[in-house]
């Protein structure tokens, strides 16, 4: 039988099983005090919990960030108290000048390197400390460790290593009978030498979330593949690769932003950037490094924020439809 | 009142904190219609009394922090109801400026002195970060007409007197005894650049040494130390405002000084520090400041002998820029604070306190009447350092007061001695750099 519908048809039978054909609108009106006595302990409950961190991130991320955006419409020299607004002049200053094209792409190089040699060689690593072999636990511990030191630290001993006159290095190729290259003063050497570095203590990272991931691959389908025959290399290519894809698209991610935002090691080896001028020491470096052009620094920044938004929405929209979750 | 708790009301409040934040970005530096530097007023401090306590920001330079602690136990011993904090801001001029900068910018934590280098004084008169000394000076006796006038007048600008000297240097040319001996060498730094050049291949060969020469670091002061090589074949990085770095005199002295490290690869370029490489034994010779003098003295296990830069091929004389570092009282303490730290300026750069300073350091002691007797009898070779402060020249504009010229002069010189770049093309772009940043960052702060 069709239900007769009244003026309030549509609102749904209250909890209590009360006839709501008797009163309606006194009904709707208590249901109404009753839920929105519910949401706002809710939203008081909420507001107790987010409120907090809401309040940190707006002080400590988006006063900076619109900070930064307004800065960057000015010709402000850091230290001096007054500036001109210059509107989008600093955007145009950076992309018409010859700057654009040294930072963006040693940016690129920088990052595709990093990324890329931590990841390969954070797999190949991970692999290695899959097997069961004696001291792999050691191993593990060994390769992660450079990832908990300080880039500070890390920067000062490996500059040791490689400075040409009495660097480690220098030492072996001048047993060797051969002349150190140039690391610190040959600017293209210089991006050669950080990226080195920069791998060697990120590696680690890659390696144990690789291994996590390949523990974690299920073991009745790998059997199952080599009883059928195939290779160890045919197995990983065709099914341990596909299989990590989760943990590849993350490490994709996570690896390239701190790439992208890597400091600490560029100031400390080559406190000058010659070569190894990415984005982010670009922007340190107009402010505080001579030229004290906080507006123009303000820009290449923005410029940094706008890549990084983009590459972390194209990862989630594109990359993320070729993962395999299951 | 109904609120629900969905994804658009989450925006909404991310918005309005957001837009709360844009608001607050409506602080900062004041937007003003450009304008040149305004005349600084002298400042009245005949009814101030002086401030408790100071922070005076140091980097210490040349290994100074024992002798700075030294003068200002001496400084509270004579005066008692001011307290001198000592403050280590940071390794060197550079990161001593962006503390100071970035303290400027943020307008609190800011020191009541300051050391500023010979690259950065200049900029902050432009900011007005700094307040000229004059009447401080009148006030307080300063007796101007002691110091080192080539020291004291490079802080002279716009008729007003906006620092004074402290760890003042020049470059030395260093040299190992040991080794010019044993190539059969006269005991005395070359005369020009030429005559080095013709015993380079002497010395590396009979020193067992890598390199005859090491450049100074690039990384470090390069445009400071080729002003020598530049200036000895008639070129410079500047006249006056004019940038003359492509010039065929400078690209001559730059040519040199790459087929030193390619063609005849006598030289090599130091890395880091060419003092500490020299002092290993790395290099029979190298340039390095006077206040390297005492380190390589200390560490060195051979004979050291210390002369003039040598001069080149068009002038063989009058070829060494000063340099080193000043002190400067902020604008943006109280008054009390400045004239307490006028007062410690003061005692600091008395006589026998700049004659300490010199001998811990081997920087130039700043006022004529500092007895070096003692100083002298210890360390002889500080007496080569103030000999050559009558052949010194000052600076090319461009190396001292240019915002980041130091960098581009820096990047260049690798492109050059490390890169085997092409020097006219190098020079080229470097004056295109440079008058850039005359043109956006100077001259419109410059008055008419």
């Amino acid at each position: 039988m069709t239900p007769q519908l009244t003026a309030k048809a549509g609102l749904p039978p209250t909890q209590t099983g009360e006839d709501t054909t008797k009163n309606p609108a006194a009904t709707l009106a208590r249901n109404r005090n009753r839920w929105s006595r519910r949401k706002r302990q809710d939203f008081f409950v909420f507001l107790a919990l987010a409120l907090p961190n809401l309040l940190l991130i707006a002080v400590f991320t988006y006063v900076p960030l619109f900070n930064n955006l307004y800065y960057s419409t000015l010709n402000w020299t850091l230290g001096s108290a007054s500036a001109t607004v210059v509107g989008l002049e600093n955007y145009v200053t950076f992309f018409t000048s010859a700057d654009a094209a040294r930072v963006l792409g040693t940016t690129a190089v920088f990052t595709a390197a990093t990324v890329g040699g931590s990841m390969a060689l954070g797999l190949l690593v991970a692999l290695a400390l899959n097997s069961k072999v004696r001291g792999t636990t050691f191993a593990r511990s060994a390769v992660f460790a450079p990832y908990v030191l300080s880039g500070v630290g890390v920067g000062l001993v490996w500059l040791f290593i490689f400075d040409p006159g009495y660097g480690v290095l220098a030492w072996i190729l001048r047993g060797l009978g051969q002349q150190s290259p140039q690391w610190i003063n040959d600017p293209d050497l210089s991006l050669v030498m950080v990226i080195i570095v920069y791998v060697w203590k990120n590696l680690g990272y890659c390696a144990v979330v690789f291994l996590a991931g390949l523990q974690s691959l299920p073991q009745d389908v790998m059997e199952a593949a080599s009883l059928d025959g195939a290779s160890s290399f045919r197995r990983f290519v065709s099914m341990s690769l596909p299989l990590l894809s989760p943990t590849t698209f993350f490490l994709l991610i996570t690896t390239m932003l701190s790439s992208l935002q890597a400091f600490d090691l560029i100031r400390i080896m080559t406190p000058l950037g010659s070569g190894t001028s990415t984005l982010i020491y670009e922007a340190y470096l107009q402010a505080f490094g001579a030229y004290n052009r906080a507006g123009y620094s303000a820009a290449i920044s923005v410029v940094l924020f706008v890549i990084l938004l983009v590459i972390t929405v194209l990862q989630l929209r594109f990359v993320e439809r070729k993962v395999h979750y299951s | 009142m109904s609120f629900t708790l969905d994804r658009r009301f989450f925006l909404t409040l991310a918005g309005a904190g957001a837009g709360a934040a844009a608001l607050s970005a409506c602080g900062g530096p004041s937007t003003t219609p450009g304008a040149g530097v305004t005349t600084a007023a002298d400042i009245d401090f005949s009814a101030v009394k002086p401030a408790a306590s100071i922070d005076f920001w140091s980097n210490h330079p040349g290994k100074s922090q024992d002798v700075e602690k030294s003068i200002i136990e001496k400084f509270h011993a004579k005066y008692p109801d001011i307290k001198v904090n000592l403050v280590t801001a940071g390794a060197n001029y550079e990161e001593i400026a962006q503390k100071f900068q970035t303290a400027q910018a943020a307008k609190s934590g800011l020191p009541s002195l300051v050391v500023l280098s010979d690259v950065w004084w200049f900029r902050y008169y432009l900011n007005e970060s700094i307040i000229p000394l004059d009447s401080l000076v009148k006030q307080l006796d300063v007796k101007l007409d002691d110091f080192r006038t080539s020291l004291v007048d490079d802080y002279k600008y716009d008729g007003k007197q906006w620092a004074l000297p402290y760890g003042r240097s020049t470059p030395l040319f260093y040299y190992n005894k040991d080794h010019f001996a044993a190539a059969g060498l006269p005991d005395r730094a070359p005369a020009t650049w030429q005559e080095f050049a013709g015993w380079a291949p002497k010395l590396k060969a009979a020193s067992g040494a890598q390199y005859a020469f090491m450049h100074p670091a690039l990384a470090g002061y390069a445009g400071w130390t080729l002003q020598n090589n530049l200036w000895g074949e008639g070129g410079g990085w500047s006249k006056e405002w004019d940038i003359t770095c492509d010039s065929a005199e400078s690209v001559a002295a730059l040519q040199a000084a790459q087929d030193s490290v390619y063609k005849d690869a006598w030289a090599g370029v130091s890395s880091k520090e060419s003092a500490d490489d020299f002092a290993a034994g790395l290099a029979s010779a190298t340039l390095s400041s006077t206040g390297s003098l005492i380190g390589i003295l200390k560490s060195a296990k051979f004979n050291v002998g210390v002369g003039f830069l040598p001069g080149g091929s068009k002038v063989t004389s009058g070829v060494c820029p000063t340099g080193g570092a000043g002190l400067g009282i902020p604008s943006g303490v109280t008054k009390e604070e400045q004239l307490a730290a006028a007062m410690f300026l003061q005692f600091m750069t008395e006589p026998e306190n700049t004659a300490a300073f010199s001998a811990a350091t081997g920087y130039m002691p700043t006022r004529t009447s500092a007895d070096m007797t003692a100083v002298l009898a210890k360390t002889p070779q500080i007496k080569i350092a103030m000999d050559q402060l009558v052949v010194t020249k000052v600076q090319d504009n461009a190396r001292a007061f240019l915002p980041g010229a130091d960098q581009e002069m820096a990047k260049a010189a690798a492109k050059i001695l490390t890169q085997e770049g092409d020097v006219k093309a190098t020079m080229t772009e470097l004056k295109a750099t440079l008058e850039g940043i005359y043109t956006k960052d100077v001259k419109p702060k410059l008055k008419s």
